[in-house]
C-alpha cells in the first residue's frame, strides 16, 4: 500500500469550534494522506459538519491550525479553500434551481471577456470532464428539473472544473438509491487512484468499511481515534462512534395484522413545480397492528402523499377511506379526529417555535372542552397536560412547559412532537423521517415506541429515507418511484439490492399485485 | 394619438426604470419597498440641484443664448445628481437589512417614511413653503426637446414620427430606455449579473463558491436606489413640472406592481410598465385624450366621474395582482437576511 | 432585590421595553442634532434658536409659551396634556390595527385607508341621522359602529387576497389605501355633508357637532381645561384591553399568533389559516375605522374631503406606535400618548421658534428606522448579559443539544410575490 511513504497533504491540528451554548469541535485533529479514501465518522451531531465548514472556510476554528503540505495555511473563505485545492461536496446541495447546469458549475469561477461570460470555453472543459468520469449531466437543464443523483454528479463537476485536488463529500449517499451508491464508490476511487485525496462524512458502516482506506471518528465534538479499515469492523467502530454497545436490530414480534384502518384507492395529487402528478394513480391499505413503510429515494411523491392524506394537498382524484370514513375531500381538522401526524419538517409543520413547549402541546387539542371554556383557554389544564407528557415521554428542556420550543435540541424537539401525537391516541399514525437527524440513543427510543403503538393495534404509515430503517422497521414495504408505487416487498424476504432496483425504477411489479 | 402616446410613455418609463431597481435589489435578495421613499428624496435631490443652480446662474447663459444642448446636459447632470443621491439613501436599507439583519419590510416602510418627512422639512427651510419649484421658468422650457432644435419652424410638421417620439419629449425619457437596456444584459450576460441573481435564489450556493452575499447585496441595493432615484426625478420632471412636494403618490408602489406582473424579467416589465403607463396617463388626463384625433374627448365624455379615472390605475394594479400571483416567481432567498454562521 | 432584578433583566419583555426606549433616545437624538445644524446653518436661528428648538423637542409637552422677556417657560399645561390624550385617541387605536395584524404576521400598511372608510362611514351617519327624530347617543353608537365596520370591510380586501391569491399585504394594503382615498372624495364631492353653511369651509365636513352628535367629556375636561379632549381616550384604552385579553387569553387569539407565528404549522394541526389571515385584518381594520371614528366624533374635528392625494398620517403613525410597543396592545397604550406627544412638540416648534413641524416626522421616522432592528438591539442586550453574568445561568441538566440543525435557517417568511 502507498501509505508507507505517509505524506499528509492536510492536517487539523487541535481545531476548537465553539457555537454559543455548545463546543461542536473539541480539540480535535485529522491528518489526511496524498492520494487516500479518508471516512470521518460519527453520529448526527457529532461535529462532522463543523470540522468540514472549517477546512473549507465557512467557519473560523477559536482554537487550533490547519497545514497543506506540512506548511501553514488560513482559510478564511471558500476562495482560500479553493486556491488551496479544496472542494467540497455539502449534505445539502449548493444550487441554484433556477439556474443552468453548466451555470451552475462556473458559477464563481466564471470565464470572462470584459466582465460579459464565456460560456462556450467552459462548456468544452466541462464536457471533457464529464467524458472522462462518466459523470452524466444534461448541461443545459435547469437544476429544480434534473433528478437527485444528477444533481449531485453537478457538485461533483463543480470541484473538477475548479481543479481541486482534496475532495470532501459531506454524506453523498443519504440520496441515492443502492446501485447509486456502488457508482459513487467507483467514481471515488478513480480519483483516489489519480491522487486525489478524499475526505469522506458518513455515518453508514457499511460504505466506510467498503471504500474508506483509513477512519477518524468522532464522538459529541471530541476526537476519539484514527483507525485503519483493514484493521478493525463494524461492530467495533460502531462502539467507538456512540460510546457504548449499540443494537444495531429493532426488537419485535411479527405482526398481528387486524382490520384495514386507511384505504387508499387510485389517489392522484397534482405536482406543483411541474406538470406531471407528484403522486399518480396510488392504491394500497395500512391494517391495524401492522407498520406499512413508504420507501423511496427523496422527491418520489412520497411528501405529497402525505400531505394529501393529512389534507394539506388536495388531491385531484382517487378516494381515501379512514376508519370506514370517506375523507377525500374532508377537512385537516376532520382527518385529525383519526390520524395522528408526526411531519417530515419539525420546524416548519410539526411546531410553532416561537411558541412555548405546553402552548406546542396543544396545538390540535386547544378546541376540547378540556382546554377551554367559551372561548378562554383554561392556562391550568394546559400546563397540567404538559406536564404529564414532558414526564411521560421525558423531553428535556431548560424551563419545562414554558420553554419557547426555538431554543430546545432537535432531538427534543421530536420527542415532544412524538410524544403530542402518540397521546392524541388515533388509530393511524403517519410518521414521516421521524428520525431524521436524531443521535443513535434518540432513534432506539422512537423505534421502540412505534413498534408499541403497533402492538397496541394501530395502524402505522412510516415514510422513510433510510434503508436499514426501512428494512428493521417495517412489516410491509412499499416503494415509491415518480410518484407511483411499484412495488411491495416483504422486508423478512427482500434484499437491499432488490429494493434499490425498485428505488430506482429499474424494477417494477404488474399492477394486478398493489394494494394486496 | 401622439399625445397619448407621448403622455403613456411619460408615465411609463420611470415606471420601467424604477421596476428594473426593483428587479436590482429583489435579485440580490433584498426586499426594496423603498422604492417609493428613494422616489422621493431622488426627486428632492434633482429638483434642488435644478433650483440651485439655476440661482447661482450658471447656466442662465445658455439658456438665454438658446443653447440647448448644454440645457440637456443640465438636466443630464441634474439625473446624475438624483441618482447619486438615491443610492446613498439607498445605504440606510442595505445597512439596515443586510449588516442588521433586520426585517426588510419594515426598513423599507421606514424609509418611506423617512424620506418625505426628510424632504418636506428641507423644503420648509429653504423655500417656505410646501413645494420646492425651480428658481425659474418650467420644465418645458428649459429640459424639453422641440422641434425648433432641428430647424422646423412653427407650423412645420415633422411627421408622425418626429412629432410623436421626437418635438415635445425629453431626452431623459430615451436615456432610461438606454439604460433599462444596457442594465438588463448586464444582469443576464455578465459574471456580475450571474453571480447577483445567484445571491437571491440561493446565497447559501453563492456563498460557499467564494461570491461574497453581502457585497452582492450592496450592489444591488445601491443600483436600485441610484435607478429609484434618478427615476423620482424624471418622474417630477416630466409629470409634475419639476416640483418636490414630498410625495410620489404610490408610483414607487405601482413600480413595484410592474415587478411582479413583470415576473422579475426585464422584457416582461416593459410591457407591463405600458400597460400601466397608459392607465396612469388615462388618470392623469382622461379629459385631454383625444384617441383618434377627430376632437371628441371620449373618455371625458362618458360621463364617468373624473374620480373614478383616478382610481383607476391603483384598482387595475390591484385586480391584475390577484390574477397573476399565482403565476409570478419571486426569487427565492428575497426577504431572508443572509447569516454566514447559520448554513 | 438582585435576584428579582435579575429576574426582570432576564424576561424578554424587559429587553423589549429597553429596545424601545434605546430606539426611542436615538430618534430624538437625531433630531435634536438636525436641529442643531438646521439652527446653525439659518441666521433666523443661530445657536441659541438651536438650544430653544432642543428644549422644545425633551420638553414640548410642558412648555407654556414665552415669558415677557421672550425666554421659553415651562410648567404643566393643560392644554398641551389634554389635546395629547386627544390626539392620542386615534393613534392608540391604529397602533392597535397594526398590532394585531404583526401578531398573525401581516403588516396592516392599510391602517391609512382603512381609517378613510371609518371616517366616511362615521361621518356620513352622524350627519345623516336626523337628531329630530332619533337621539344623539343612538346616533353616536350607530356611527362609531358603522365606522368600525367600514373598517372592518376594508381591511378584508388585503386580507383575502393575501389569504387566497398569496399576493403580498404590503402592496395589496397600498392600492387599497389609494382606491379609498379617491372613493371616500368621490363620495363627499357633491354630497350634502360638505360644509356650506361657513363660506371659508366648503372644503371641508360639517362638524359632527352639527347634527349635536359628539363624544361626552366624561370630566377630563374639567382635569385638563382648555383642551380637546373627550371620553374617547378611555374608549380607546378599554378597547386596548380587550385587545389583549383576546390575543393572550381566548382560543381566538392563539389561532390568530400560531397563524402569525407559523402559517404551515398552523394548518398542519387543522386551523384555518385563511379564516385567519382575513379574520386579523377585519379586526385590525374594525380598529383603524374606530380610530377615525373616535377622532370625528369628537365634535370639534373637521375632514378635509378632497383627500386624493393624500393619506392620513394618523394611519402610518399606527406602525411606529405598534412598532415600539413589540406588538402588546397595553404598551400601545403608552407609546401611542409617546407618539402624540411628539406631535404636541412639533406643533409648539411652529408656534415657538422658527422650526417647522415636519422635524416630528424625521423623529418618527428615524424611530421607525430603528425599531426595524429593535431586535438587533435585543441580541446586543443578550450578548452584553452572557458577557456579564456567566455565572447566573442554571445549572440545567445539560441536553445533549446539537448545533442548531440545517433546516432551521430556511423558515424565513419568504414566497410571496414582493
Amino acid at each position: 500500500m502507498r501509505m508507507m511513504e505517509a505524506e499528509n497533504i492536510i492536517e487539523m491540528l487541535h481545531i476548537t469550534k465553539e457555537f454559543p451554548g455548545i463546543i461542536a469541535n473539541d480539540d480535535i485533529t485529522l491528518q489526511l494522506r496524498r492520494g487516500e479514501i479518508h471516512a470521518l465518522l460519527g453520529e448526527n451531531g457529532a461535529g462532522k459538519s463543523t470540522l468540514m465548514s472549517v477546512l473549507f472556510g465557512l467557519y473560523q476554528p477559536e482554537a487550533g491550525e490547519i497545514r497543506k503540505n506540512g506548511e501553514v495555511v488560513r482559510i478564511n473563505n471558500p476562495n482560500d479553500a479553493t486556491a488551496l485545492g479544496i472542494g467540497m461536496v455539502h449534505q445539502h446541495f449548493k444550487l441554484v434551481d433556477v439556474f443552468t447546469v453548466l451555470e451552475n458549475i462556473v458559477l464563481g469561477a466564471e470565464t470572462t471577456k470584459l466582465g460579459f461570460l464565456q460560456k462556450k470555453e467552459a462548456r468544452k472543459k466541462v464536457e471533457a470532464l464529464s467524458e472522462r468520469y462518466g459523470l452524466k449531466v444534461d448541461l443545459d437543464a435547469k437544476v429544480e428539473d434534473i433528478t437527485v443523483g444528477m444533481q449531485q454528479r453537478v457538485e461533483i463537476l463543480k470541484m473538477l472544473y475548479r481543479d481541486n485536488e482534496i475532495l470532501i463529500f459531506d454524506e453523498p449517499t443519504a440520496v441515492l438509491t443502492p446501485q447509486e451508491i456502488d457508482e459513487l464508490m467507483a467514481t471515488m476511487k478513480e480519483f483516489a487512484k489519480e491522487g486525489k485525496s478524499i475526505l469522506f462524512i458518513s455515518h453508514k458502516l457499511n460504505e466506510i468499511m467498503s471504500v474508506a482506506d483509513r477512519v477518524t471518528v468522532l464522538r459529541k465534538g471530541k476526537y476519539i481515534g484514527t483507525v485503519d479499515t483493514k484493521d478493525t469492523d463494524k461492530q467495533s467502530l460502531s462502539n467507538m462512534m456512540v460510546g457504548r454497545p449499540v443494537q444495531l436490530q429493532v426488537e419485535k414480534v411479527p405482526a398481528k395484522p387486524g382490520e384495514a384502518v386507511l384505504e387508499v384507492e387510485h389517489l392522484s395529487i397534482p405536482s406543483k413545480s411541474h406538470k406531471r402528478d407528484a403522486v399518480h394513480d396510488v392504491t394500497f391499505t395500512a391494517r391495524a397492528g401492522e407498520i406499512v413503510c413508504i420507501a423511496g429515494i427523496d422527491g418520489n411523491g412520497q411528501s405529497e402523499l402525505v400531505y394529501g392524506l393529512a389534507g394539506l394537498e388536495k388531491s385531484s382524484s382517487g378516494k381515501v377511506t379512514l376508519c370506514g370514513h370517506d375523507i377525500s375531500h374532508a377537512s385537516i381538522r376532520q382527518r385529525g379526529s383519526d390520524m395522528s401526524h408526526i411531519p417530515e419538517d419539525r420546524h416548519k409543520h410539526g411546531l410553532v417555535l416561537d411558541f412555548t413547549l405546553e402552548q406546542n402541546m396543544v396545538l390540535q387539542r386547544f378546541r376540547e372542552p378540556q382546554f377551554q371554556h367559551m372561548g378562554f383557554i383554561k392556562q391550568g389544564a394546559v400546563r397540567e397536560y404538559a406536564e404529564r407528557l414532558i414526564g411521560q415521554y421525558d423531553v428535556r428542556s431548560g424551563q419545562g412547559p414554558v420553554t419557547i420550543a426555538r431554543s430546545m435540541s432537535g432531538g427534543n424537539q421530536q420527542k415532544a412532537i412524538i410524544a403530542r401525537e402518540l397521546d392524541r391516541d388515533k388509530p393511524l399514525i403517519v410518521a414521516v423521517q421521524p428520525t431524521r437527524g436524531l443521535d443513535v440513543g434518540a432513534i432506539e427510543y422512537i423505534h421502540k415506541q412505534l413498534v408499541a403503538e403497533r402492538d397496541k393495534g394501530r395502524a402505522i404509515l412510516l415514510v422513510s429515507l433510510e434503508l436499514d430503517e426501512v428494512m428493521s422497521l417495517s412489516d410491509r414495504i412499499l416503494v415509491m418511484y415518480e410518484g407511483e408505487i411499484v412495488g411491495e416487498l416483504d422486508p423478512t424476504t427482500t434484499t437491499v439490492q432488490e429494493l434499490g432496483l425498485y428505488m430506482a425504477g429499474a424494477k417494477r411489479m404488474g399492477k394486478e399485485g398493489e394494494g394486496a | 394619438m401622439t399625445f397619448l402616446i407621448q403622455q403613456t410613455l411619460i408615465y411609463a418609463v420611470p415606471l420601467m426604470i424604477v421596476a428594473l431597481a426593483g428587479v436590482f435589489a429583489e435579485r440580490s435578495g433584498i426586499i426594496n419597498l423603498a422604492l417609493e421613499g428613494i422616489m422621493i428624496f431622488g426627486a428632492f435631490a434633482g429638483v434642488l440641484f435644478v433650483n440651485l443652480t439655476q440661482k447661482a446662474g450658471t447656466f442662465a447663459e445658455a439658456k438665454a443664448a438658446g443653447d440647448w444642448v448644454a440645457l440637456q446636459g443640465f438636466m443630464l447632470l441634474a439625473m446624475l445628481v438624483a441618482a447619486v443621491l438615491g443610492a446613498l439613501f439607498s445605504l440606510l436599507l442595505s445597512f439596515a437589512s443586510v449588516n442588521l439583519k433586520a426585517d426588510q419590510t419594515i426598513g423599507g416602510t421606514a424609509l418611506n417614511l423617512l424620506a418625505p418627512a426628510l424632504v418636506l422639512f428641507f423644503i420648509r427651510i429653504i423655500a417656505n413653503q410646501n413645494t420646492l419649484q425651480m428658481a425659474e421658468g418650467d420644465s418645458a422650457s428649459w429640459f424639453m426637446i422641440k422641434k425648433s432644435f432641428f430647424g422646423y419652424g412653427r407650423s412645420e410638421d415633422m411627421g408622425f414620427f418626429g412629432s410623436t417620439f421626437i418635438d415635445k419629449t425629453y431626452l431623459a425619457t430615451y436615456i432610461c430606455i438606454l439604460l433599462f437596456v444596457v442594465l438588463s444584459i448586464l444582469l443576464y450576460k455578465t459574471r456580475f449579473g450571474l453571480r447577483l441573481r445567484s445571491c437571491g435564489e440561493n446565497p447559501q450556493a453563492a456563498d460557499s463558491l467564494g461570491i461574497n452575499v453581502y457585497k452582492m447585496r450592496y450592489a444591488g441595493t445601491t443600483i436600485s436606489g441610484a435607478l429609484a432615484g434618478m427615476g423620482g426625478f424624471v418622474y417630477a420632471m416630466t409629470t409634475a413640472n419639476c416640483a418636490s412636494t414630498g410625495d410620489v403618490a404610490g408610483f414607487g408602489f405601482l413600480a413595484l406592481a410592474v415587478m411582479i406582473f413583470g415576473n422579475w424579467k426585464p422584457l416582461n416589465i416593459a410591457g407591463s410598465a405600458l400597460l400601466f403607463g397608459l392607465f396612469k396617463c388615462i388618470a392623469a388626463s382622461y379629459s385631454s385624450i383625444d384617441i383618434n384625433g377627430d376632437g371628441v374627448f371620449l373618455l371625458a365624455q362618458l360621463g364617468i366621474s373624473p374620480h373614478f379615472y383616478r382610481m383607476l390605475p391603483y384598482l387595475i394594479t390591484l385586480i391584475v395582482l390577484a390574477f397573476t400571483s399565482k403565476k409570478s416567481r419571486a426569487p427565492k432567498a428575497e426577504g431572508i437576511p443572509y447569516d454566514k454562521g447559520q448554513r | 432585590m438582585k435576584q428579582e432584578f435579575g429576574k426582570l433583566w432576564r424576561k424578554d419583555s424587559t429587553k423589549s421595553v429597553l429596545a424601545s426606549l434605546i430606539s426611542i433616545i436615538i430618534g430624538m437624538v437625531v433630531g435634536g442634532i438636525i436641529i442643531v445644524i438646521v439652527g446653525l446653518g439659518n441666521s433666523n436661528l443661530g445657536i441659541s434658536g438651536a438650544m430653544e428648538g432642543i428644549r422644545l423637542v425633551f420638553g414640548g409637552l410642558f412648555s407654556t409659551g414665552r415669558n415677557a422677556a421672550g425666554a421659553l417657560t415651562f410648567g404643566f399645561n393643560s392644554t398641551n396634556m389634554g389635546d395629547m390624550l386627544f390626539r392620542a385617541t386615534p393613534l392608540i387605536l391604529t397602533g392597535l390595527s397594526v398590532a394585531v395584524a404583526f401578531k398573525t404576521g401581516l403588516f396592516n400598511i392599510g391602517a391609512p385607508g382603512q381609517y378613510l372608510m371609518g371616517t366616511a362611514a362615521t361621518l356620513m351617519l352622524a350627519l345623516g341621522i336626523p337628531s329630530q327624530s332619533v337621539p344623539t347617543w343612538l346616533i353616536w353608537i350607530i356611527a362609531f359602529a358603522g365606522g368600525m365596520l367600514a373598517g372592518a370591510l376594508w381591511g378584508c380586501i388585503p386580507g383575502l387576497v393575501k389569504a387566497f391569491l398569496n399576493i403580498n399585504e404590503v402592496l395589496a394594503c397600498i392600492m387599497t389605501n389609494w382606491i379609498a382615498a379617491n372613493l371616500v372624495t368621490w363620495m363627499f364631492d357633491g354630497s350634502n355633508f360638505r360644509n356650506l353653511v361657513e363660506n371659508t369651509k366648503s372644503g371641508y365636513i360639517y362638524k359632527t357637532s352639527f347634527n349635536g352628535v359628539q363624544t361626552a367629556k366624561m370630566g377630563l375636561d374639567k382635569i385638563f381645561p382648555n383642551s380637546q379632549v373627550n371620553g374617547g381616550i378611555i374608549i380607546a384604552i378599554v378597547i386596548a384591553i380587550l385587545i389583549y385579553i383576546l390575543m393572550n387569553k381566548t382560543t381566538l387569539g392563539y389561532e390568530l399568533k400560531a397563524c402569525g407565528a407559523n402559517r404551515h404549522a398552523a394548518r398542519y394541526a387543522g386551523i384555518a389559516d385563511k379564516r385567519n389571515i382575513v379574520l386579523s385584518m377585519a379586526i385590525a381594520g374594525a380598529l383603524s375605522g374606530a380610530a377615525a371614528s373616535l377622532y370625528y366624533l369628537s365634535g370639534n374635528t373637521e375632514f378635509f374631503w378632497s383627500t386624493y392625494q393624500t393619506l392620513p398620517a394618523t394611519g402610518f403613525n399606527g406602525i411606529p406606535v405598534a412598532l415600539l410597543a413589540a406588538s402588546n396592545p397595553i404598551a400601545v397604550i403608552f407609546t401611542g400618548c409617546f407618539m402624540s406627544m411628539l406631535d404636541i412638540v412639533g406643533l409648539q416648534l411652529t408656534n415657538l421658534t422658527a422650526y417647522n413641524e415636519y422635524i416630528t416626522d424625521v423623529i418618527i421616522a428615524v424611530i421607525v428606522y430603528l425599531s426595524a432592528f429593535s431586535l438587533v438591539i435585543k441580541m446586543l442586550l443578550n450578548g452584553r448579559k452572557k458577557r456579564k453574568a456567566p455565572v447566573a445561568q442554571e445549572a440545567k441538566p445539560a441536553p445533549a443539544a446539537p448545533p442548531p440543525d440545517e433546516s432551521g435557517a430556511a423558515e424565513g417568511k419568504g414566497g410571496d410575490g414582493v
